[in-house]
């Protein structure tokens, strides 16, 4: 403690020590050794304040709740939002000026409306199979259903319509 | 290094390729494959696409210069929010593999792979691959991913096979490997160090490494200590895991082109800065203490000031008066400007207030009221709804607002509910169908 505190003499550290004590921050154990007598370890920081008690009846409730985010997007990072301008899906209830939320890079299923390319164009319609064919069917009588030729592109499935009003 | 061993640790760099130009790529299909750069607004290409590349088309060129080499070149506007949700995206990609995951810039990742093998039941390198096969299938970007034992190795993997490159580098493979790297792909190898290396006859990261610790230590110092342990495959730099929770410093700066000499302008310029740099600083709950202010000149010469305010403080009317005063300092008449900045520094918590004998308490109280009260405004409106008179004159030389006439079209195509200043966190993709 001499060298730890810079006394020269032991005379000084045990003057030290007895102003420690008298402080109460150090105190002597059952074996005349010392040790600290409060908590040398400050606090700890508090990161946050917990609300105390119990959560309002409301609270508990809404737990399971889904914000409208949630309920239409089930992939964030691969939802993109397409406008529409074309009326051909109008039969399917999509209008041009919707906009539609698109999943890249999922697995279209029979029925699933689809964003294509083909053979360089980007179309939107029913995806359908006929055997190993691919045909895109669209929901509008004034169009004609399309078989990729060349290449075809599955880009993405379109997984919800919004229509803004206000 | 001379490890038996493939990977005591398993570490992966992914690194987007041509990101900016990608990230409009993957928007606008119809610019795939074609050379295409961003940065119209500053004059100079921020980012060039790799057909943009391959015809010579450098970073950081000037635009006129990189239209001289390629008349065909399209030039687009940078549009960072975009380019900011896209990184977000390829963050939160990874991070369903693994939890450890840094961001070490807007387009680089770095992932912790180890102990993923027994949940995944694949080795390494097929859990790398499957991250950047997902990120190219639901992101659309091409990423380039390097994998070894150590950050530095893994950086210089993913260097290796760019764009859309796969590099493993496995520790028992180093020797290999390293004995023809180069040593200016090392992070952390300044023009300096690889000057001081050639001295002694090292051309390639083997021969650094081949050496004694004790020599790296006495002309390297701590670092080069650090590196020579990565090199050999011994991890010393662990991922930074946090998201931001505070700062040292806060800054904002922002150029303007043309420059200009008209002092009402610089000024809303900086005071413009400085009400960003304090809604940043409120966000964090921070104060600041001293503030720096400095300009640069046409000519690229630099001018600052630093002072300490009265009291620590995050609140914008008081923080202006002494913004405007050592802007008087640093401003001189007759000069163009390009840019203006500032610096808050000496950042406390906002909790801990210390008040000093000649502050006025209800006038405290009332400042932070109105700050309440403008960052409630502008959550709800977009930043800079409402600011100060001052920057007002921003207007006075419009051709400044939009720089060469453009703004990204996420700007300009809103759809209905979008304004200006807040667009939906979703990105538009630009197909017609």
């Amino acid at each position: 403690m001499q060298q730890l505190f810079g006394y020269r003499s032991k005379g000084g550290v045990a003057r030290l020590m007895a102003h420690l004590i008298k402080r109460g921050v150090v105190r002597r154990d059952g074996r005349g050794r010392f040790v600290p007598a409060v908590a040398l370890i400050p606090g700890l920081k508090l990161l946050g304040s917990i609300q105390a008690g119990f959560p309002s009846p409301a609270e508990e409730e809404l737990v399971d709740t889904l914000s409208l985010d949630e309920y239409l997007i089930h992939k964030p990072e691969a939802s993109y939002l397409v406008k529409v301008t074309g009326d051909s899906m109008i039969e399917a209830g999509i209008c041009p000026g919707d906009l539609v939320i698109v999943e890249r890079g999922r697995n279209p299923k029979f029925g699933d409306i689809v964003i294509a390319e083909v053979d360089g164009q980007w179309t939107m319609k029913y995806f359908e199979k006929a055997g190993s064919k691919t045909v895109l069917r669209p929901a509008n009588k004034r169009y004609k259903e399309i078989i990729p030729k060349e290449t075809l592109t599955i880009a993405g499935v379109v997984v919800a319509t919004i229509r803004k009003y206000h | 290094m001379y490890s038996v061993s493939s990977f005591p640790q398993a570490i992966a760099h992914i690194d987007a390729d041509a990101f900016f130009t990608s990230v409009e790529q993957a928007l606008h299909p119809e610019l795939k494959g074609k050379p295409v750069v961003t940065g119209k607004e500053r004059g100079i290409v921020a980012c060039a696409s790799y057909e943009a590349k391959a015809l010579g088309v450098k970073r950081p060129m000037q635009l006129f210069e990189a239209r001289k080499i390629c008349p065909r070149l399209i030039c687009l506007p940078s549009d960072y929010e975009t380019y900011s949700l896209f990184s977000k995206r390829l963050v939160a990609i990874v991070r369903r593999f693994t939890p450890a995951v840094e961001e070490y810039s807007i387009d680089e990742v770095f992932a912790e792979l180890d102990g993923l093998r027994r949940i995944y039941r694949m080795g390494y390198p097929e859990i790398a691959w499957k991250i950047k096969e997902t990120i190219q299938r639901e992101i659309g970007i091409t990423v380039s991913v390097g994998l070894s034992a150590s950050k530095t190795l893994a950086k210089i993997a993913s260097k290796e096979n760019k764009p859309d490159g796969f590099t493993v580098l496995r520790a028992r493979e180093l020797q290999c490997f390293l004995a023809k790297t180069p040593l200016d792909r090392v992070c952390g190898f300044g023009p300096n160090s690889v000057m001081l290396l050639k001295k002694f006859g090292i051309h390639y990261v083997l021969g650094f490494i081949q050496k004694e610790e004790s020599w790296a230590r006495r002309f390297f110092g701590k670092i080069g200590v650090e590196l020579w342990h990565e090199l050999r495959g011994e991890k010393v730099y662990g991922l930074v895991l946090e998201e931001k929770t505070g700062c040292q410093t806060v800054s904002k700066t922002k150029t303007f082109t043309p420059p200009s000499g008209d002092k009402d302008f610089v000024k809303a310029q900086l005071i413009r800065n400085l009400e960003s740099a304090l809604i940043k600083l409120r966000r964090y709950k921070l104060q600041a203490g001293r503030l720096a202010v400095h300009v640069r000149t046409h000519d690229f010469k630099s001018w600052g000031v630093e002072a300490d305010f009265d009291r620590s403080t995050s609140s914008t009317l008081h923080a202006v008066s002494l913004a405007a005063e050592l802007f008087e300092k640093v401003f001189k008449s007759g000069v163009c400007y390009r840019l203006t900045g500032v610096v808050l520094s000496q950042l406390t918590e906002d909790r801990t207030v210390q008040y000093s004998l000649f502050d006025s308490l209800p006038k405290i109280r009332a400042l932070r009221s109105l700050d309440r009260v403008i960052d409630g405004t502008h959550e709800f409106y977009g930043k800079h709804t409402l600011h100060l008179g001052t920057v007002l004159w921003l207007g006075k030389h419009r051709q400044h607002l939009n720089q060469r006439g453009d703004l990204p079209q996420r700007k300009t195509r809103l759809l209905r509910g979008e304004t200006f200043r807040r667009r939906l966190n979703i990105p538009l993709w630009q197909i017609a169908v």
